[in-house]
């Protein structure tokens, strides 16, 4: 089929020249969108609300898995298996908290586990994805983890949490959990309760939870709180990050990976500051690093000085605090011929941190869901930034869906599932339901990246 | 014959009288000039055949020269066309018919000058005839071995052109004189004196007649004398017979001179002669071939004929000469298009310069212009032009019909083109858009955006379908529309032309005119056929003036 197809079109471009006229070979569309670098995943029949609100990956023995999320609460997630080459599976494999038998609210942000200890034993490749009932384990409601294998499990929640799902069980009226993860192979899981301003984390290999403690004085009464979240996977331990977007406050605990966790301190000064919280390898010194933004600028600041914090009881909310180096760089909005709008784009909605061309060090990805994309508005984009300068001229390329349309809102999310050699973007773009992964940078090497990039 | 007026003085009565004859003279003078000119035709008639005859003769063809002189016999029953006639048989060996014209001539011109030498002339013919069948050689059957071509035997006759015999008309002023004519014998004699006392040797009289009469005479050299004629003196004139043809000489008595005779021929029958007449005040002398008596002295004659240039000369005549003018005209270097088509108008160019519109039902439109090469261009509403290169005759006018052949339509050509057109651009503007959203892809592909399916990609492919759709019919339509525009069944319009003409003469629609002086009278022979005449004269006298009037009835 695919030769005749070949021959076909020999002989239209032979037509074609013998015509006078170059371009009227029509089977060189099939070859230009053959392999193409930006794969959209379908989208379920049974996602019909808010398909890519929420993305998480995990990546175990190569094999990587997106898990993407609709709107919050009401609506299901679908896993994608995008292998660990260029040839992604676009169906959803599995389904979570699709309304079966279980109750099952879904979270705003979610979280993949390279590997998950369960209430027996570890198992690889699952997404804690909310909160509701499960009917295997030990523990009959909390946050709900689902694996490769299907099996589902539930982790236990502070008391607060616990009752309050209870009644949002009863009663049907859920409440928003935010998840994070770190990209370790034993990850810890962070998790919050905005509307109780609750938050607390799983240490590694660990189903008991251990709440975070401000310290008195912390203005933590704001529905914001917990929003965003990061956990940074640093030698020694690990730094966990907690956006308060609503009164421009990031808070920041560490621990060694004990159950323990001390404060360090509270990020703030400008304005919109936690409005989203990414962490990973941004610097090669194999420290995740913390990247957070705000009303319009990105920052990233280097995680292993952040763990070198001492704890403090300060609630004091500023940059200023941090030790010199802990910088390292921060980035406006840059426009493109193809993409305007910054002022109202949303720059910094999201964040993500992955090594598009396999340097070792990470590029910066940020989303600005607003951005007018060809003339498209509201389309979105991802603008992907060199993270070892400092200037707004780092912004290195820029993803979009070349068949944007208006209100895609592509960068509400993004994650960076790994494969082989290399990370790619995936990113999702709930106002009209699309989710894609973008497989090609500019930053790679030519010929470096298979065949979907040139 | 004649009868004749006179009065000294003139009554009232008189003048009436005068009047009513001035009258009946004009009358009679118109009658007269058509006699004289109808006179004069019919001796150029007869010169004619005597001259056609000689012609054929001297060429050597007999029998032909035989049959012109036995039809100018017919027509025209002058005892010379019969002695050359006999003569043209004699050079076939044809004896039998030689002898009936001799004898014939013998007995119609008992009278002639030569008759001693005709009938020496028959004896020997039948001698000659005796010996030829006497030296037949028979055959065993008693048949001669070659019927069919008579033995050769020896002729007894002289020099082969002065064995023919002319015809000479004399003619005097008033008719009616006696005259005689000398022989020259001798070619060594001297001139011919006249008088009591000149003996003439060498010189033999061999006609003694009144004027006019009509002889047949050998060629040679004569003497022709009017002797005294009531009161008018002698006169005289030399004459040079030459073989075959026709003399004319006339004597006007009341200037004691002979007359000369002049002819003018031209390679133009038919155009027209004035004599000392340039600017063409008169009536014209003649047409060619013409020949009359005109006065002795320096003429001028003025040659026309339409298509050709003038030709005008002097001619200086003896007295009694006889002189023909030969004149070659040469056509004009113009020409005329006369021109008419098969379309109901037709606009006309001559190198590419428009002479005029033709329209149908008029009369074909004439062109004049330069002979030689021309462009010919004719245009007509819905019609093929025709363009080529006429050539445009001297002097005479080429008819040409233009059958102007209908265009072939060319709609259905115009419009596959104009479909045609329209699908290159359809094509032309679907193949730019492919290419623009081919390009759009491939630097979305480039920077790693481009999605699977991208809409561009399937707008630009039915776009590059379109394109190639659009370019193969616009193709096509474009080799149809070319064909259609090529294909032509019909053929090109053509110029047919008709037998060349010769111009307009505006003479012929001349009324014929009244000549004057009046014509003299012809010889008897021909006044004998000619029709009634009327003369009205002047006359002077010492004891008073009149008129003559007389008539022929």
């Amino acid at each position: 089929m695919r030769a005749s197809s070949l021959q076909l079109a020999r002989l239209a471009r032979l037509g074609c020249l013998a015509l006078g006229a170059s371009a009227c070979s029509w089977s060189r569309f099939e070859d230009v969108t053959q392999d193409s670098p930006v794969v959209l995943f379908e989208r379920p029949s049974y996602m019909n609300d808010g398909f890519g609100v929420s993305l998480s990956t995990a990546t175990n023995q190569g094999q990587s898995e997106v898990l993407v999320g609709g709107t919050t609460n009401i609506s299901a997630a679908a896993l994608y298996d995008i292998g660990d080459e260029d040839s992604p599976g676009t169906t959803a494999i599995d389904r979570y908290c699709a309304g079966d038998d279980q109750a099952c609210f879904l979270s705003s942000l979610t979280a993949g586990f390279a590997n998950a200890t369960g209430p027996d034993h570890s198992r690889p490749l699952c997404f804690a994805v909310g909160t509701g009932t499960v009917s295997g384990g030990p523990i009959k409601s909390g946050l709900v983890v689902r694996c490769q294998d299907t099996t589902e499990y539930a982790l236990g929640m502070p008391r607060a949490a616990q009752d309050l799902l209870a009644i949002a069980i009863a009663q049907n009226k859920p409440h928003d959990h935010p998840l994070a993860t770190d990209r370790a192979d034993e990850p810890v899981l962070l998790a919050s309760l905005p509307d109780e301003q609750l938050a607390w984390f799983y240490p590694a290999q660990s189903t008991q939870f251990s709440e975070l403690v401000l310290p008195d004085g912390a203005q933590k009464n704001d529905p914001s709180f917990g929003r965003s979240l990061a956990v940074l996977a640093v030698d020694g331990g690990r730094v966990l990050a907690l956006g308060v977007p609503g009164k421009s406050q990031v808070y920041l605990w560490k621990t060694d990976g004990s159950a323990n966790s001390s404060y360090i301190g509270c990020l703030g000064g400008s304005d919109g500051v936690g409005r989203a919280l990414a962490a990973g390898r941004v610097d090669r010194d194999g420290n995740d690093d913390l990247l957070v933004s705000d009303a319009s600028t990105v920052r990233v600041i280097d995680g292993a000085v952040l763990f070198q914090l001492p704890p403090t009881a300060s609630t004091e909310c500023s940059f200023s605090f941090l030790p010199p180096g802990a910088s390292l760089g921060s980035f406006g909005c840059g426009s493109t011929s193809s993409l305007t709008g910054c002022e109202e784009s949303e720059f910094g909605a999201a964040l993500a941190v992955a090594d598009l061309d396999g340097d070792g060090d990470g590029e910066v990805i940020v989303g600005a869901p607003k951005m007018t994309v060809r003339d498209h508005q509201n389309a979105g984009a991802l603008l992907i930034y060199d993270a070892e300068s400092s200037s707004d001229a780092a912004l290195v390329d820029a993803k979009f869906i070349s068949s944007a349309e208006d209100g895609d809102e592509l960068g509400r999310s993004i994650v960076t599932p790994h494969l082989a050699k290399r990370d790619i973007i995936a990113a999702g773009a709930p106002g009209n339901g699309k989710a894609a992964l973008f497989y090609c940078s500019a930053l790679l090497p030519h010929g470096a990246a298979g065949s979907r990039c040139p | 014959m004649f009868s004749a007026v006179s009065s000294g003085f003139l009554s009232r009565r008189g003048v009436l009288v005068l009047l009513l004859l001035a009258l009946l003279a004009a009358l009679a003078t118109g009658a007269l000039a058509q006699t004289k000119d109808s006179s004069g035709k019919r001796l150029e008639a007869i010169r004619a055949e005597m001259d056609k005859g000689q012609g054929l003769y001297l060429a050597g063809n007999y029998a032909g020269a035989a049959e012109v002189f036995e039809a100018g016999y017919a027509a025209y029953p002058y005892s010379a066309f019969l002695f050359n006639a006999g003569v043209c048989y004699q050079k076939q060996n044809d004896f039998d018919r030689a002898l009936a014209k001799f004898n014939e001539y013998v007995k119609v011109d008992p009278n002639a000058p030569d008759l001693d030498k005709v009938k020496q002339r028959i004896s020997s013919l039948e001698a000659a005839k005796a010996a030829a069948v006497a030296a037949a050689p028979v055959g065993d059957a008693g048949v001669a071995a070659d019927a069919g071509a008579p033995a050769p035997v020896s002729v007894p006759s002289g020099d082969e052109q002065n064995s023919m015999k002319s015809l000479v008309v004399i003619e005097t002023e008033p008719d009616g004189a006696p005259f005689r004519v000398y022989q020259r014998l001798d070619p060594n004699a001297q001139r011919f004196t006249l008088g009591p006392t000149s003996a003439n040797p060498g010189w033999k009289e061999v006609v003694a007649a009144r004027a006019p009469a009509n002889l047949t005479l050998d060629v040679g050299q004569y003497h022709v004398v009017v002797e005294r004629f009531r009161d008018f003196n002698e006169s005289e004139a030399e004459m040079a017979v030459t073989a075959g043809h026709v003399h004319q000489l006339k004597a006007n008595l009341s200037q004691g001179q002979f007359m000369a005779f002049l002819r003018v021929t031209s390679n133009v029958l038919g155009a027209h002669v004035w004599i000392d007449d340039k600017k063409k005040t008169r009536p014209l002398w003649g047409d060619t071939p013409h020949g009359e008596l005109v006065p002795g002295g320096k003429h001028e004659v003025l040659v026309e004929a339409p298509g050709f240039e003038p030709f005008l000369s002097s001619v200086e005549l003896e007295h009694g000469e006889q002189k023909q003018l030969e004149v070659h005209m040469v056509r004009v270097n113009y020409g005329v298009l006369r021109i008419d088509a098969s379309a109901p108008e037709v606009k006309i160019r001559i190198d590419e310069q428009l002479k005029g519109v033709w329209k149908s039902g008029s009369e074909p439109f004439d062109v004049r212009f330069d002979s030689g090469n021309h462009k010919l261009t004719i245009e007509g509403e819905g019609r093929k032009t025709f363009e080529g290169t006429i050539v445009v005759p001297r002097g005479q006018i080429l008819p040409l019909h233009a059958q102007m052949i209908p265009k072939y339509p060319r709609g259905p050509a115009w419009s596959q083109a104009i479909i045609g057109a329209a699908f290159l651009g359809a094509a032309i503007y679907a193949g730019s858009e492919s290419n623009r959203m081919y390009d759009q892809l491939q630097h979305d592909r480039e920077s790693g955006n481009l999605e699977s399916s991208d809409s561009r990609a399937t707008r630009g492919k039915w776009f590059a379908i379109g394109a190639d759709a659009g370019f193969v019919l616009a193709g096509v339509l474009g080799g149809l529309s070319t064909y259609n525009f090529i294909k032509d069944p019909l053929p090109e319009s053509s110029v047919k032309p008709g037998k060349l003409l010769e111009f307009d003469d505006p003479m012929k629609a001349r009324p014929v005119a009244l000549r004057a002086p009046p014509s003299p009278s012809l010889p008897n022979a021909i006044a004998a056929e000619r029709a009634p005449r009327f003369e009205l004269t002047p006359s002077a006298t010492s004891t008073g003036g009149g008129l003559l009037l007389g008539g022929r009835f």
